[in-house]
């Protein structure tokens, strides 16, 4: 008995197929990108192939993530809240804490003793603390995303970054560099400048061990020892931070199954249209 | 030498733009505008030059000068520093003398400021820590939709139905400015929903000081007609603009020049 979730996210979709034990069958990470809507159908085709299955063999579909809300091939839409927790619980059964760095939000979310969420907090009025904001300095300072991490770990100091806004904070890297700073040491102190809004935003939960980094965010390792440095300890990772949302929906499927969910057999393998 | 005969310079040395003004009798003779550049004191200079040599006069004969704005301390002639927000009260308080509220939109601030009767500063705020509020958000999506910034109040004007965006932030607002044009979504529309963000964002900063008639619109977002329409509305009062909005602040540094 197979289960999908499917987590639209601002920058990827991701799909987890699951089996009834929570073996993962297919588990796919693609664009989602602002002219590529069709992308989340892809995607999950893409899943789907991948185990082998066909849409009818799925028992439950469940979409998550921003791009939720018209999915033509989903049974159920639930909050990404709810299936990070999820996600995570399955991963780390004794999180406490999850902080979830996304591309266009971040979020922090408490979780009881039996893993079910107890308050959250988000912040997705501010490109600040976000993955964007990340994603904006790359770009000014010519260095693929995806190697921040590791260039900030060879810094032996960090240069401040006085702007929370991202807009002057871009023009605040521009300034340094000309004046001579050096990479590495700006991408350190971008980092602790992230990591310390989003750790202080966390901190109205209460911050309880264990501690969860996921999202975009947690790939980012030297993301990861900033808010370790925040936080006064050490923090989990997922193995693919991309995916817990992902995974948390589909082990959702299963649980609404177990409560006698039926799921919608008129899925429709369309595009996902979106509502703003 | 008689009062009639003083003449007095005010430079204003912006993070975009260097202004001079000089005047005799509280009135403008000459005035010059010029991209502030790579060098602050070279563009400085030609800019005092500039005003100088329309009214034939040598720098000498000036009977007072004040220099004021974020460069102030790069003048390269002798000159007293008076900060930029005291300087554009006074210039406020000559030009429109019930002028109680002043908000400045430059290219990366915004700053309000409530003054009294006589033209000092009673109250200041300034939004430093986001761009929203500043001419910044304008530029950043000027340079998308590839439009010069003295189109963006004309053609703002022209929207009917200004794009909504789902949050205020400039850099959120940026990639939903391209999605929105993938949508087919009209630049006026855009700008429009742009200036309304800025408004409100604006509009925040002023009730933060309380807002007192009459109020006055300086810096480059004065010379946005749709800006300044915008943010009419968000104050629920006509809000005045000098005839040369960027100008307001030398003006005043003249004015201070000779008290």
């Amino acid at each position: 008995m197979p289960f999908a979730g499917i987590d639209i996210g601002s920058t990827m979709t991701k799909v987890v197929i699951v089996d009834r034990d929570e073996t993962v069958l297919s588990a796919i990470i693609g664009p989602t990108g602002v002219e590529h809507r069709h992308l989340a159908l892809k995607v999950m085709q893409e899943a789907i192939a991948q185990s082998n299955l066909t849409i009818g063999q799925i028992d439950f579909i469940v979409a998550t993530g921003y791009g939720r809300i018209n999915v033509p091939f989903a049974d159920k839409q639930v909050t990404e809240i709810t299936c990070h927790a999820r996600g995570i619980r399955a991963l780390f059964p004794a999180a406490r804490i999850i902080i979830d760095i996304g591309g266009q939000d971040s979020k922090g979310i408490k979780l009881d003793s039996e893993g079910k969420v107890a308050n959250f907090i988000m912040n997705d009025k501010c490109a600040a603390g976000t993955g964007r904001f990340l994603e904006v300095i790359a770009e000014t300072l010519g260095v693929p995303l995806a190697d921040m991490g590791k260039i900030s770990l060879t810094a032996k100091e960090y240069v401040k970054i006085s702007n929370t806004c991202t807009v002057f904070a871009e023009h605040e890297v521009t300034s340094r560099l000309a004046e001579g700073a050096k990479i590495p040491e700006i991408i350190a102190g971008l980092h602790q400048s992230i990591a310390g809004r989003v750790v202080n935003m966390v901190r109205h939960l209460g911050i309880e061990k264990e501690v969860v980094v996921t999202g975009g965010g947690a790939k980012n390792i030297g993301l990861v020892k900033a808010i370790e440095d925040k936080v006064g300890s050490p923090v989990l990772v997922p193995p693919e931070p991309f995916l817990t949302g992902a995974l948390g929906a589909a082990l959702l499927g299963r649980s609404f199954i177990d409560r006698g969910l039926t799921p919608d057999h008129e899925r429709r393998l369309e595009s996902v249209t979106f509502f703003q | 030498m008689s009062d009639n005969q003083k003449y007095y310079a005010g430079v204003d040395i912006g993070s975009a733009s260097i202004k001079a003004v000089l005047i005799n009798a509280q009135r403008i003779v000459a005035s010059a505008i010029n991209a502030s550049g790579g060098s602050y004191r070279d563009t400085a200079q030609s800019v005092l030059d500039t005003v100088l040599a329309h009214a034939n006069m040598k720098a000498k004969e000036l009977s007072g000068i004040v220099v004021t704005g974020l460069g102030a301390e790069n003048a390269p002639f002798a000159a007293r520093q008076v900060s930029d927000i005291s300087c554009q009260a006074m210039g406020c308080h000559y030009l429109f003398p019930a002028a109680r509220t002043i908000i400045d939109i430059g290219g990366q601030f915004t700053k309000v400021a409530r003054i009294s009767p006589t033209g000092t500063v009673s109250d200041f705020l300034m939004s430093e820590k986001c761009a929203t509020g500043s001419g910044r958000f304008l530029q950043v999506i000027a340079r998308i939709l590839h439009i010069k910034l003295e189109e963006i109040g004309p053609l703002s004007l022209q929207s009917r139905t200004p794009v909504e965006f789902s949050t205020n932030c400039a850099v959120f607002a940026e990639s939903e400015t391209v999605s929105r044009i993938a949508e087919g979504a009209r630049p006026a529309d855009i700008l429009a929903g742009v200036h309304r963000a800025m408004a409100a964002k604006v509009a925040m900063l002023v009730k933060r000081i309380k807002m007192e008639p009459d109020v006055i619109l300086t810096g480059g977002g004065g010379e946005d007609a749709g800006l300044v329409l915008s943010i009419s509305e968000a104050l629920g009062i006509r809000v005045l603009v000098p005839e040369q909005p960027r100008l307001s602040a030398a003006f005043g540094a003249a004015c201070l020049a000779q008290s």
